[in-house]
């Protein structure tokens, strides 16, 4: 029995995360893989929120970045054709009860002033922060270089 | 059968007024046109359903031959698209700090020429053209863009040649600053779509951001173009 939990620990921090300290449950999240020579990327995951009350994602850090941002992205027609835009947010609100979806070509995770470049099969510490209070999350998280599906 | 056929002998019979024959000439004519003319509506309509129905993409009816941009590739070597001749192209307009669409974009990309069998593989080309010269210069995307697939080539070219390539094929960008960071730290809004030419240069299809998640229809569209 032990040996199954230790084998379920393991196994959960990919799947799905059940917060103790967050009324969240976190799945595929992951982060892309992108080359020494740039600066930026993205990180995403479906966050639920499994309390009565609504939430909101305020901030995330982690050692390989020097800033994280909660961003959207905008469609916006412009001359009759689509223009795919960013835009920094002070916060995602996941209602009570429903999940919020950061995905590629949506809203997602902006991560600036890489410090370090991981490779698809390494995995990378997010501090995940919500509001009300400070509620921090800790996820260890994936690094891939397509979209795992 | 037999019913139809005696049911008219009557009006056939040649006791018709020379007036009931001109009438009937008329009904005859109209009846022809209009037939003529739902014949020529439906075959122009399953023309385009055909165009429609057989490709994932959006197809531009009728297809334009493809402007011949002429830009820099990753080595610094001047590019036009014309030298791809005998290829399927497959392009898409980016920057190198865009940290969620073309990523994306290039992964999905990089998919799809995965899925390709080896002999369709070397007929195709992918080429990401950058819409940021200031930052992008051919050794930021050298390393840039191949790191999504080794066979991809990034290009990059001044502003009047970039300009003239995004106009050519209706994509559009415009660089977003933000003062409190500094000048080398912006950000570019752009139109998300690849386009998809004929090995005869022809520019047929046009794939949104979305579309190419699904590596499975692109890679029959391109089967269909390298069959054509």
């Amino acid at each position: 029995m032990r040996i199954l939990f230790l084998l379920l620990s393991l196994y959960l921090p990919i799947e799905a995360v059940l917060s103790q300290s967050v009324p969240v449950k976190i799945e595929r999240a992951w982060i892309q893989a992108v080359p020494p020579v740039s600066d930026a990327t993205a990180a995403y995951m479906k966050i639920t929120n499994l309390s009565s009350k609504p939430l909101k994602l305020t901030d995330a850090s982690s050692p390989i970045a020097t800033r994280i941002e909660p961003m959207i992205t905008t469609r916006k027609e412009q001359a009759g054709k689509e223009v795919v835009g960013m835009q920094s947010v002070s916060e995602l609100i996941i209602p009570a009860g429903n999940s919020l979806e950061l995905k590629p070509g949506g809203d997602h995770l902006m991560v600036m002033g890489l410090l370090a470049h991981p490779n698809e099969g390494d995995s990378v510490k997010l501090t995940v922060r919500f509001a009300p209070g400070d509620q921090k999350l800790d996820l260890e998280i994936p690094v891939f270089k397509e979209e795992p599906k | 059968m037999s019913e139809t056929i005696s049911d008219h002998q009557p009006d056939t019979k040649p006791i018709v007024s020379s007036a009931g024959t001109n009438r009937r000439l008329i009904i005859t004519a109209v009846a022809l046109s209009l037939a003529l003319l739902v014949s020529f509506l439906f075959t122009r309509y399953s023309a385009y359903r055909t165009v429609q129905e057989n490709f994932y993409g959006q197809a531009l009816v009728p297809a334009k031959e493809a402007f011949d941009f002429h830009l820099m590739d990753q080595n610094g070597k001047p590019f036009r698209l014309s030298q791809l001749r005998g290829k399927a192209v497959l392009f898409c307009f980016g920057f190198t700090h865009c940290p969620n669409v073309c990523p994306t974009t290039l992964s999905d990309l990089a998919k799809v020429n995965r899925l390709l069998p080896e002999k369709d593989r070397q007929r195709v080309q992918i080429l990401f053209v950058s819409v940021d010269p200031g930052r992008d210069q051919p050794d930021v995307i050298k390393k840039y863009v191949p790191y999504f697939d080794e066979s991809f080539i990034g290009l990059t070219g001044t502003e009047a040649q970039i300009a003239d390539a995004a106009k050519a094929y209706g994509a559009f960008y415009e660089i977003v600053r933000d003062s409190s960071q500094g000048p080398d730290n912006y950000s570019v809004n752009h139109s998300a779509f690849t386009y998809l030419i004929t090995p005869s240069g022809t520019w047929k299809l046009i794939y949104n951001f979305d579309q190419l998640g699904d590596a499975k229809r692109m890679v029959h569209d391109i089967e269909q173009v390298l069959g054509e």
